[in-house]
């Protein structure tokens, strides 16, 4: 997939990728679409069997070792199928001649089919050849579903029997709304030199051969190997289920135990149980974390749900209505998630009328909707603040612009509790009042504080902490011998438990003041804790991937993910760059490098940092995405991470 | 550990225990370190710990090691960053030993090794596909062609 990545980048600057089959890409203009060249290749070539002289050399070429790197837009004769999306079971409505000539159907007979019969060796087979790779398969199937391009290669077979290897891209074509209406397969197909009858597995894995004679090498039947007999050796496999579950595999990341779950039956069986996959995203993400996507896995489990933040193949955009209202309609609030209820305080309303009052929707419901919750008393009203979520149901208020000015207070609700009350936490000597400051939880209870705005105007660049599991929360500076430039509207997220990243923002630069586009990590946990600037690699160097930046941006969204990745989006942005478009960082990587998170569905149009939170671990919730203006809060916009238990999470295990 | 500081008791001879490895080796190890095995704890708090121990699990090499570790550990007054260093050192061994090291300290319940050891294994598997972890262990009980597929199907998303 990398290829295509590149390819996308290209076509924004004009110029679009195109390959030969050396392997090596070269830009061509991007006048010439790949259908012309597709038609060209039908004239020329469609009524034989694929190939005047240059062809043969091409085909000759496509067999040599098939590589992760697929190259689409060859000079070769391209294979086409459209396949009408909106009729159930993607039927064909349209095949070329190449196709005719390369399978050796005609398109009277595969028209209102689907494309599948090209998997079934006999014309009248049933089901697919069992050498077709069924990952490859099933990932066509979600590509399909989610309307992803896909590429890839599978197994195919002529109208004969003869196999074929289609190297095969499916690019998804979108209606003005956005619906999917057609696919348009491009096949390449070629001479697939395998023979049927010595092989049982999936073929095209580069690991097949190696696989296939350690196979032949270790059956069963020829007993134990030579050289493992006769020798006193203490292996692996002579731990306990218990050592080998507690103190071996527990302490593996998910994917690690994806990978010797992959080795033998035993430690597959081991890897299989649900109660050692919790361990492991245990102590891979944090108990916090995992507390939080306790819900998720009630029907995805751990290993599935493990696989898909790892993967993130699962992340799409949805739309959400809720009911209810805010009321009076109000921008500049705040929100927060407290498990899964989101909640809302404060904002500013008409004629920049300060509000107090706060909201809760409750996610879990049938039918959530937006409901006033009755407190005896609020905070002064106020905008411009931070929310924030401590132990699980108590929601914190700091700061933000009151009808007196800036604020520097601190207001504490427990939302379980029988009558919600806010309460004050007078935490010695507070940090300067300010507004569009950020704010964070690290450790479930301690508030952190940064940056933001004074009343004279003036840009600060302090961090304070805020201990709210003590007796009398006192604040505290987090001194520094360097700060990151003083800014506002930035973003704080937590990672590896104490770890801060801040990112973007209006920074001071010089007299100016200009959207961020850097990125800093502290970690609290340090005996003296410094504030660092994260180099991110500006090139990956080998290969396809060209390096990414989020352009510089403020009020934008930031989320840690659980296993300590961090996504940002929206914002307030400079030119024409997509708030939209997600983008990933690791920052715990040794050399962390920005990656385009590729999401289908409808993104908001709008995303701000104080109006998006994060539900359940694993739901993004974007409020007032269609204006920008958040008056309308009952149309929601949400990043899933993970697919819903309540919806796909069926689909294919 | 920290009852090895007692220094308020009268001096006494130290009270060591006798171990006896599978192959008939004895050692001789002090009560103070022996305590950090939960097993040897319990044999000495039954007065089960007179005669010598043995240890049908243990070979003579491994239990000297164990017991070359137990009295490490008991030592006073080691500071943290060289014991890491002694530790790191003692588990830069074949992986053979390094089980060895975690069947003898599963048995014996010695926590410190047995996650200091586990950790070292850990460390060996991360990042390997599962043909590297079979050859670094030597592992042998290949799948079915049938079973391949499913296990390749359900967990190819670690390889990508």
């Amino acid at each position: 997939m990398a290829a295509s990545k590149e390819e996308e980048e290209l076509k924004g600057s004009g110029k679009r990728l195109k390959c030969s089959m050396t392997g090596r890409y070269r830009v061509v203009p991007e006048d010439v679409t790949p259908f012309e060249e597709v038609e060209g290749a039908v004239e020329d070539d469609g009524d034989d069997d694929g190939g005047d002289g240059d062809d043969d050399e091409q085909l000759e070429d496509s067999e040599l070792p098939l590589k992760p790197g697929l190259f689409f837009y060859p000079l070769t004769p391209t294979s086409f199928v459209v396949s009408d999306a909106l009729e159930p079971d993607f039927p064909i409505i349209y095949v070329n001649t190449v196709f005719e000539s390369f399978t050796g159907y005609r398109a009277d007979e595969v028209l209102g089919r689907n494309c599948r019969f090209l998997q079934y060796r006999d014309p009248r087979a049933q089901r697919r050849h069992p050498l077709v790779d069924p990952v490859v398969v099933s990932e066509i199937r979600r590509c399909l579903e989610q309307g992803l391009e896909f590429q890839g290669e599978l197994l195919n077979f002529r109208k004969d029997g003869t196999p074929l290897v289609n190297r095969l891209k499916l690019a998804p074509i979108h209606d003005d709304d956005g619906t999917v209406t057609h696919v348009i397969g491009i096949q390449i197909f070629s001479e697939a030199k395998i023979d049927l009858n010595c092989i049982s597995y999936p073929v095209f894995k580069e690991t097949y051969n190696n696989e296939c004679e350690q196979m032949r090498v270790y059956t069963p039947k020829d007993g134990p190997l030579p050289f493992v007999q006769d020798q006193e050796m203490c292996g692996i496999l002579q731990l306990s289920d218990e050592v080998l579950a507690h103190n071996i595999l527990s302490r593996l990341t998910p994917r690690d135990v994806a990978s010797i779950g992959s080795v033998c039956r035993r430690i597959r069986h081991l890897t299989k149980n649900e109660h050692l996959r919790k361990m492991v995203c245990q102590n891979a993400w944090g108990r916090d974390v995992t507390g939080a996507l306790e819900r998720m896995t009630e029907k995805l489990g751990w290993g599935r749900l493990a696989r898909e933040l790892t993967t993130l193949e699962a992340v799409c955009w949805r739309k959400l209505t809720v009911g209810g209202a805010v009321e009076p309609s109000r921008c500049n609030f705040s929100a927060c998630a407290a498990g899964n209820r989101l909640v809302l305080f404060g904002g500013e309303g008409v004629n920049m009328q300060p509000m107090d009052d706060t909201f809760v929707l409750n996610l879990d419901a049938e039918n959530p909707e937006w409901r006033r919750v009755s407190v005896e008393s609020s905070p002064p009203g106020r905008w411009g603040h931070t929310l924030s979520c401590i132990n699980g149901s108590w929601l914190v208020v700091f700061g933000g612009c009151g009808r007196q000015g800036l604020l520097n207070d601190v207001f504490v609700l427990d939302l379980d509790a029988k009558q919600p009350t806010w309460r004050e936490i007078l935490g010695g000597t507070p940090p300067l009042p300010r507004s569009w400051h950020s704010s964070c939880t690290i450790e479930g209870s301690k508030l952190v504080v940064s940056g933001g705005c004074t009343d004279a105007g003036v840009l600060l660049s302090d961090t304070y902490l805020l201990d709210l599991t003590t007796d009398k929360p006192t604040w505290k500076e987090i001194p520094t011998s360097w700060a990151p430039p003083s800014r506002l509207g930035h973003s704080l997220s937590v990672y590896g438990r104490t770890k801060l990243l801040m990112f973007g923002g209006l920074a001071k630069s010089g007299h100016l003041r200009l959207r961020s586009g850097e990125a800093y990590t502290i970690d609290l946990d340090d005996e003296e804790p410094q504030w660092r600037q994260l180099e991110c690699s500006a090139l990956t160097g080998i290969g396809s991937q060209s390096a990414v930046v989020p352009p510089p941006r403020l009020d934008h969204v930031a989320v840690s993910m659980p296993c300590g990745r961090i996504l940002i989006f929206g914002g307030s942005i400079a030119g024409l760059h997509s708030p939209s478009q997600v983008f990933l960082l690791d920052p715990s990587e040794e050399k962390p490098s920005w990656r385009i998170l590729n999401a289908p569905g409808q993104p908001p149009k709008y995303a701000w940092g104080h109006s998006t939170c994060v539900v359940g671990g694993t739901r993004v919730l974007v409020l007032g995405g269609h204006t920008g203006e958040e008056w309308i809060l009952n149309e929601l916009h949400e990043l899933c991470l993970a697919s819903r238990q309540d919806m796909d999470a069926a689909s294919d295990e | 550990m920290s009852s090895s500081s007692s220094s308020s008791l009268p001096p006494c001879p130290k009270k060591m225990i006798t171990l006896k490895s599978s192959d008939g080796e004895t050692f001789q190890i002090e009560e103070t370190a022996a305590l950090q095995s939960k097993t040897l704890e319990n044999m000495i708090d039954e007065n089960c710990a007179s005669t010598p121990i043995p240890l049908r699990s243990i070979n003579g090499k491994i239990l000297a090691k164990v017991v070359e570790f137990c009295n490490k550990h008991a030592e006073v007054g080691v500071d943290a960053e060289s014991l890491h260093a002694w530790d790191a050192e003692f588990v830069n061994v074949e992986y053979t030993t390094l089980f060895d090291y975690i069947l003898a300290a599963n048995f014996l319940e010695i926590p410190t090794l047995l996650d200091l050891a586990s950790g070292v294994v850990g460390d060996m598997i991360k990042g390997k596909t599962p043909d590297e972890i079979r050859k670094m262990f030597n592992i042998n009980d290949a799948f079915s062609p049938e079973e391949e597929e499913e296990v390749r199907r359900a967990n190819q998303w670690a390889f990508e």
